[in-house]
């Protein structure tokens, strides 16, 4: 955790550049914390096992397991899936079934090997899975922040939008 | 029939529209204007542009997010792409791209004998693509270099170049490309609508796919519905359309509907199906209407759009002007082996956007795709928009899955042809060279298929087709159709106006044939 981080975040999100509901959506996520509602103990153990590795982040600062056990419990899809492909829940059930039993305690290296072979063995459903977890970092506050992401400073708009002709409030923000 | 609270609908309007995009908007003001009484039923909500937030995932709402099924050996994604739900339709989303389609277009199988050629042409569409440019406001060169004939030039000066635009511009001249800034239906100077009030000049704010959020951009809700109410159009929200109602005749009379949960039906003397080419032929299947030609669900057709991405020194800052901002029409025709062409971009790309399909398209995790991702702001994009052909073996059909309301979901079935394989590739290499030439590095390419087009044909033969030249059911009386399902081919641009043009033809072909038969 890096309280600076996310202070300089609140700043942000708090000050005049940000038009309100981009604010409400974006102190939301920082602050989102889930309860595990849809995989077992097991399959969330595995599923944020995984997580780590694929997309490596801090799950005490962002749940992106978590996010993704809300979305199942809720019932919510992203408006499509492969046709050969079993519902989202069932398709993440069976990839982290193909994982190693013991995989949460595999080392680094080993979990690497493993997920490899799941995403040649299981490409689909490894592409979704990566793609929902890279959703769910990349649009946190946090990770835009070290991006040095600043899109979201708008509300004064943007008067010049050529190769490196930044604002202050974009030159500044990020480290 | 109106419960509290809720919006209190007309007896037996003239005219039943369902969906509110491109298709059912400008008609449903047309028709307004024209003193008919007419109703819209919209699936989504409305969506102000106050109310819209900087950012992607917060705007999941303006996509169709009931779970459709990808079929064939390049499947379609859906949701956040090539869908919308919401008053104004996907124009909620679209990145304002408006290129006029060219006459060739029209008559594609008459000059290569490959695909079908339209029962219109450019000349019958000029008029429309110059009211309704001029009308939502069309940014644009005041000359402009390909395509046929214009009556009037663009209304508003060509919006600003961002930082991929000019990479762009700089590597097509080293290569002998003719370039222009693109037009685009997002304002570079404010002007009046009437029914909405003044909408600003674009702040430059590179959000359009996840809505905009001052009212530059000529989505439908703040330009053709807000006329359309202007002139005592109502317009439902929150009303998805389960059925259409038919009599002993079988003569369609209206639609069925769920509100917050609950079932109503709308009686109506004339009812316009425009709930696009998913939609469109999902409703019509699930009762066999409008079908006696079999021709429901086929020859459904999605863009060549391969992209091609790489970092640059500079920082670029994509999510700043419009995300379109530099087209070339240099490689409309002329491709070897290629029947059709396409069009070239510049691309500017919103975060979340660009991260998914880096990782769906290079299947790249752990530290290199923080690596890659860390640098979103060096991102560079140019893509192609091009023709697609009609074939036997792209269709939608209805699946034994049935959605959270109880509809079966659609399985739509896509692969590409040789003929959209020659044209990816040969776009593929182009690009690529032109991004070599702009100095960028880690390059990278994405395959892909954009919008959702044909599936209910239109056509002078009604054993052939599913409606007539202006819109009209063949063998259903009281249906007409308007929307990209009635598309007899792709095209080489953006379909979003041309189906404005086709809609306000629609409409006009509508007043004529209820004033003959009143």
């Amino acid at each position: 955790m890096r309280p600076d981080d996310r202070a300089a975040v609140e700043a942000a999100l708090r000050g005049p550049a940000v038009t309100p509901p981009t604010r409400a959506a974006l102190l939301d996520r920082l602050n989102a914390r889930y309860d595990r509602r849809y995989f077992t103990p097991a399959e969330f153990g595995q599923l944020r096992a995984a997580a780590m590795r694929l997309v490596p982040h801090d799950p005490a600062e962002m749940d992106l397991a978590g996010l993704i056990d809300d979305r199942l419990h809720a019932g919510r899809t992203d408006g499509w899936r492969y046709a050969d492909s079993p519902p989202d829940g069932d398709a993440y059930r069976a990839l982290l079934a193909a994982l190693p039993a013991d995989f949460t305690t595999l080392p680094a290296a080993a979990q690497d090997e493993a997920l490899r072979a799941v995403q040649a063995r299981l490409p689909r459903t490894f592409e979704d899975l990566l793609a929902e977890l890279v959703e769910g970092f990349v649009s946190h506050p946090l990770t835009g922040y070290r991006f040095g992401y600043a899109g979201f400073m708008d509300a004064p708009g943007w008067p010049r939008v050529g190769p490196n002709e930044l604002e202050d409030r974009e030159a500044t923000y990020g480290r | 029939m109106a419960a509290e609270g809720r919006l209190a609908l007309p007896l037996a309007p003239d005219v039943l529209v369902i969906g509110t995009g491109a298709g059912g908007a400008p008609l449903l003001a047309r028709l307004a204007q024209a003193g008919l009484r007419v109703v819209a039923l919209e699936a989504g909500e409305r969506h102000p542009p106050a109310g819209i937030a900087t950012d992607e995932v917060a705007q999941a709402g303006l996509f169709w997010m009931d779970e459709r099924l990808a079929a064939g050996g390049d499947p379609v994604g859906f949701g956040r792409n090539n869908s919308g739900r919401g008053v104004g339709g996907s124009t909620l989303h679209f990145t304002a791209y408006t290129p006029r389609a060219h006459p060739d277009d029209f008559t594609l199988r008459r000059d290569t004998g490959q695909g079908v050629d339209w029962p219109l042409g450019y000349g019958d569409l000029e008029p429309y693509y110059d009211e309704v440019e001029q009308f939502i406001g069309v940014s644009g060169p005041a000359e402009y270099p390909w395509g046929g004939p214009r009556s009037a030039p663009y209304r508003h000066p060509p919006l600003p170049l961002n930082g991929a635009a000019r990479l762009m511009e700089r590597a097509c001249a080293e290569v002998g490309l003719r370039t222009s800034p693109a037009a685009n239906a997002a304002l570079s100077r404010p002007q009046e609508q009437e029914g909405y009030g003044t909408r600003p000049a674009c702040s430059n704010r590179g959000f359009c796919q996840a809505g905009c959020s001052t009212g530059a951009k000529a989505s439908l809700d703040v330009t053709y519905l807000a006329l359309a109410e202007r002139h005592g159009a109502v317009i439902v929200d929150g009303a998805q359309v389960t059925a259409l109602l038919t009599d002993a005749s079988g003569r369609v009379r209206g639609a069925r509907f769920i509100r917050a949960g609950r079932e109503e039906t709308l009686e109506a003397g004339t009812v316009v199906l425009a709930a696009g080419a998913i939609e469109t032929p999902r409703l019509l299947l699930r009762q066999n209407l409008a079908n006696s030609s079999g021709q429901v669900g086929r020859n459904f057709m999605a863009h060549v759009g391969v992209q091609v991405w790489g970092l640059v020194e500079d920082d670029l800052r994509p999510y700043k002007g419009i995300p379109g901002g530099l087209i070339s029409e240099d490689t409309h025709r002329g491709i070897p082996g290629v029947a059709g062409g396409y069009l070239l971009q510049s691309l500017g790309v919103m975060p979340v956007t660009y991260a998914t399909q880096f990782a769906r398209g290079t299947g790249t995790w752990g530290p290199a795709l923080i690596d890659h991702l860390s640098r979103y702001n060096h991102v560079a994009g140019i893509n192609v928009l091009g023709d697609c052909l009609p074939y036997e073996h792209n269709y939608l059909e209805l699946s034994d899955e049935l959605d959270a309301r109880g509809l079966p979901k659609p399985r739509v079935h896509f692969t590409f042809g040789e003929n959209e394989r020659r044209m990816s590739a040969h776009a593929e290499a182009l690009m690529r060279d032109l991004w070599a030439r702009a100095g960028a590095r880690d390059v990278w390419a994405l395959p892909r298929a954009a919008h959702t087009i044909g599936t209910a044909r239109m056509g002078e033969d009604p054993a052939s087709s599913v409606i007539d030249p202006f819109g009209r059911a063949h063998d259903t009386p009281g249906l007409w159709i308007c929307d990209n399902s009635t598309f007899p081919s792709a095209l080489a641009v953006n379909p979003a106006l041309t189906q404005m043009a086709l809609s306000l033809r629609t409409a006009d072909a509508l007043i004529t044939h209820l004033k003959e038969t009143a």
